[in-house]
């Protein structure tokens, strides 16, 4: 059934709107509140996240902008077009990089914090595995599929965290949140900075937006993700100080989970809500993990010719052994901060490139 | 002719004093003998007594076609192999001595069981009628449900041997055409002997066998067909037996039963929720169970965790054991009850649940919470309209025991994870399985688990990708 509908490998704008939630939301909102309490006194860090989610919100109309006025070019294409073909090859390979460190870090991640608040006998190694060979069946089946799955979880994701929003009010202490506006300077761009960098990932739309359809409204869908992304965001820090204070919270590692333990549920079905919010937090992990495997993927076959399936099998050793290598959590964080400096270095610079080469092209053409 | 079976009657006679001869042949029980008395031979003898026949052979045999023969259905071939088929299906076949051509008169009658309650899908308020094992009355059946001048059937024949007729039924203008060119493009890829049931063909056409879930419905009801085509699936009506396959079908289908319609939207609604709850506890309960109580003691509330650990005291087998003992008792007990007549099988239901749950509880074997779980699993399985969806529920729960007990509740999430990736990659005749979740069809979620009244479903699914999108229920009959 080629020509029906369904089946073909495209996407539609909708799918990209869901898609920047679903790979942004993972581990980093997870920590991010602790780290920006470190920098800001009180709850001043919304500021933070709100001025580095308005200027990630256009670098993202930006970057869906230059990739759909390629509509339906993959990010090769039309990099090589614009700065080319040996630059664009070595952004592409740049950028899968980028893909194997966060899937690295996530598996990583993911088993420490399981180790933490499920098991504590069950070895590091199986939970990564496991989780691993999840996301690898999840990639080797179709593209659309992983959409699809996003759409799956998405909901389930949001609930979850509406609970948690909703159940915390109750331990709301107002005094956390004042004085108002007393972070001086660099304490602001501190925390812009680590917000920024929380927010890497957005990277797969020079990607995926080759697969939609009709681009012409993806730019607007791409913001418009990004803004859910931020206003997520901005919640989850705001409790997390509600009920914390600015001194625990930064002393904390994972707020929002710590924040899951200390709410009561009514009807006294559960007595550590805390577990039940991981457990369900690992989709969204793991829509995090399936996103930067498979752009990785994506971008790798752009560059060597080579089957999906072979692509997956050589990468998910690399990832599974890369990820057990930092021996203490210190190293892991290491590890995660520079994965996002990389990160964000790499989107910025090619931001820059192609849209300064598509301006030249442009005034070029009309000359 | 076919090597002289017992069944098979030739009766010779001779026309206008001896100048032509003819056979009649036609099996014995397939056919309304009456209607070949009255019909032919009376009609045959009567009229070739008064009238002049043409003396040529060729006009004779339009002249007893056209003028003769009183039967509704007369068809002139000289194809021996249609012939022998249509004999085969309760057909007379006249012979003309030399004439090469043979006239097939539709005379088939033979015993069916006549209409009854359906009942492996009983409902309290709808439709009693059930479809039977003939491929006539069936179509007719639902075409009594869609007086639609669209309604079309298309038949095909499957079977090496057995040649047993197919329907495929559609409205045209509301199916996609690819659907049913799939459909139909699969069913004539069917090579086997016989079909003796439908689910048969289900298993040559279904989009992929490695898959725990049912990608066809099955159902005795008409009504149900006939909602099903109505909102652009197509139906698959084998001879022989009373089970209709429909396709293409989704995941939230098989949540379904059509008395969520037939009773009031609220009502309606209320049981959709229910239902999703059943199918909930009927794969988690036993799971959640085994990863509670092995792994994640600290999640139980304190005062409930006593008191399981109090039942639990003297229990020798950790929680996977028991629950797999538990699981598997419960599955023979369901099976011996479906296998053994009515009668002894509420005794199976009785030894099985009071008996058995009561005295391995005081032996020390289970828990009573252990007891606790299965029931309401059980039942809960049970509350699940579609048959063979429930019993792909059963199948993963056993998975899921299997993953709660390596991993606790981090496998039963990997498992389910796992599980929503094959639904997402799963196809029913091209229709994702798990639309109109994802793809996400915002008008269909109208009747997913909320069920709106009535008049405001208006549109048929959108992720049917019907050609005709309006379901017209505001027109009434007035067109």
């Amino acid at each position: 059934m080629k020509h029906f509908e369904y089946a073909d490998e495209k996407i539609s704008e909708k799918e990209i709107l869901i898609v920047i939630p679903s790979t942004l939301i993972g581990i980093g909102i997870l920590s991010l509140p602790a780290e920006l309490a470190g920098y800001t006194t009180a709850a001043d860090g919304w500021v933070a996240i709100a001025v580095s989610g308005i200027l990630i919100i256009f670098v993202v109309w930006l970057i869906s902008k230059v990739a759909a006025s390629f509509p339906n070019q993959e990010f090769i294409t039309y990099a090589s077009a614009l700065v080319t073909k040996p630059v664009a090859t070595v952004l592409t390979i740049l950028f899968s990089l980028e893909g194997v460190f966060i899937c690295t870090y996530v598996v990583r991640v993911i088993s420490d914090i399981a180790e933490e608040y499920l098991f504590d006998r069950t070895p590091v190694e199986v939970i990564g595995l496991a989780f691993l060979l999840t996301v690898v069946y999840a990639v080797s089946g179709s593209r659309a599929g992983l959409f699809r799955l996003n759409m799956m979880f998405l909901p389930i994701i949001s609930f979850i965290m509406f609970l948690v929003t909703v159940f915390s009010f109750g331990l709301f202490e107002m005094d956390n949140f004042f004085p108002v506006l007393k972070t001086d300077m660099s304490g602001y761009v501190q925390g812009i900075r680590a917000s920024t960098l929380s927010y890497i990932g957005f990277y797969i739309l020079f990607f995926y937006i080759a697969l939609v359809r009709k681009p012409e409204k993806t730019p607007k869908m791409a913001a418009l993700g990004m803004g859910m992304t931020v206003l997520i965001y901005l919640i989850t820090f705001i409790i997390s100080i509600g009920v914390f204070g600015n001194i625990t919270a930064s002393n904390l590692i994972f707020p929002v989970i710590e924040i899951a333990k200390e709410v009561e549920v009514p009807g006294g079905f559960f007595e550590r809500f805390d577990s039940i919010f991981f457990v369900i937090w690992i989709m969204a992990i793991f829509n995090t993990m399936c996103m930067a495997f498979d752009v990785t993927v994506f971008s790798l076959k752009s560059v060597f010719p080579v089957k999906k399936i072979k692509l997956i099998f050589i990468l998910s050793p690399i990832i599974f052994f890369l990820s057990m290598f930092p021996a203490s959590y210190y190293e892991v964080e290491k590890f995660g901060s520079f994965i996002s400096h990389y990160g964000v270095t790499l989107v910025l610079t090619t931001m820059i490139l192609l849209t300064v080469a598509l301006k030249i092209k442009g005034v070029k053409k009309r000359g | 002719m076919l090597g002289e079976p017992g069944d098979l009657d030739i009766r010779e006679l001779s026309l206008d004093e001896e100048k032509h001869n003819y056979a009649l042949a036609y099996l014995d029980g397939m056919v309304d003998k009456d209607l070949v008395n009255k019909g032919i031979i009376k009609n045959l003898q009567i009229i070739s007594e008064k009238k002049d026949l043409p003396a040529d052979k060729k006009e004779l045999i339009d002249e007893i076609k056209n003028n003769i023969i009183s039967v509704s259905s007369v068809e002139k071939t000289a194809e021996w192999d249609d012939m022998t088929i249509d004999l085969l299906g309760g057909s007379t076949v006249l012979f003309i001595d030399g004439v090469a051509e043979a006239l097939v008169m539709n005379t088939v009658e033979f015993e069916t069981r006549s209409i009854e309650e359906p009942e492996s899908e009983a409902l309290i308020r709808g439709s009693r009628e059930g479809f039977v094992e003939s491929l006539q009355t069936n179509m007719v059946l639902v075409r009594r449900q869609i007086n639609d001048p669209n309604l079309r059937f298309k038949m095909h024949r499957v079977g090496r041997r057995s040649k047993k007729n197919l329907a495929v039924t559609y409205v045209e203008g509301i199916v996609h055409p690819d659907i049913l060119k799939e459909i139909n493009r699969r069913l004539e890829t069917i090579d086997m002997d016989d079909a003796p049931e439908s689910g048969f063909i289900e298993q040559w056409i279904e989009d992929s066998f490695l898959s725990p879930f049912p990608q066809m419905d099955n159902t005795e009801r008409p009504d149900k067909v006939a909602a099903a085509i109505l909102q652009g699936k197509v139906a698959i009506l084998l001879d022989g037996t009373p089970y209709v396959l429909v396709a293409p079908t989704t995941l939230e289908n098989h949540m379904v039963s059509p008395e969520d319609y037939y009773e009031r939207w609220l009502i309606g609604t209320l049981l959709r929720v229910l239902r999703y709850i059943a199918a909930f506890i009927a794969m988690f309960a036993p799971s959640l169970y085994i990863a509670l109580i092995s792994y994640h003691q600290g999640m139980i509330p304190s005062e409930l965790a006593f008191s399981v650990a109090a039942t639990r005291e003297g229990v020798p087998f950790p929680a996977f054991v028991e629950a797999i003992a538990m699981g598997v008792t419960m599955e023979l007990l369901r099976e011996a009850g479906a296998r053994l007549p009515k009668a002894i099988g509420q005794t199976i239901g009785i030894v099985g649940g009071l008996v058995i749950g009561e005295a391995s509880v005081s032996a020390g074997i289970v828990s009573p919470v252990m007891v606790v779980v299965t029931a309401v699993t059980a039942i809960s399985s049970f509350s699940i309209p579609s048959y063979s969806a429930a019993i792909s529920f059963r199948i993963l729960r056993f998975g899921f025991m299997f993953a709660a007990a390596f991993l606790g509740l981090y496998g039963i999430v990997i498992v389910y994870i796992m599980i929503n990736i094959h639904i997402v990659n799963l196809k029913s005749v091209g229709v994702p399985y798990a639309a109109p979740f994802a793809p996400g069809f915002l008008y269909d979620w109208k009747d997913l688990v909320l069920r709106v009244p009535v008049p405001m479903m208006t549109k048929r699914p959108e992720h049917m990708q019907t050609k005709d999108s309006r379901a017209g229920n505001k027109g009434g009959s007035s067109t």
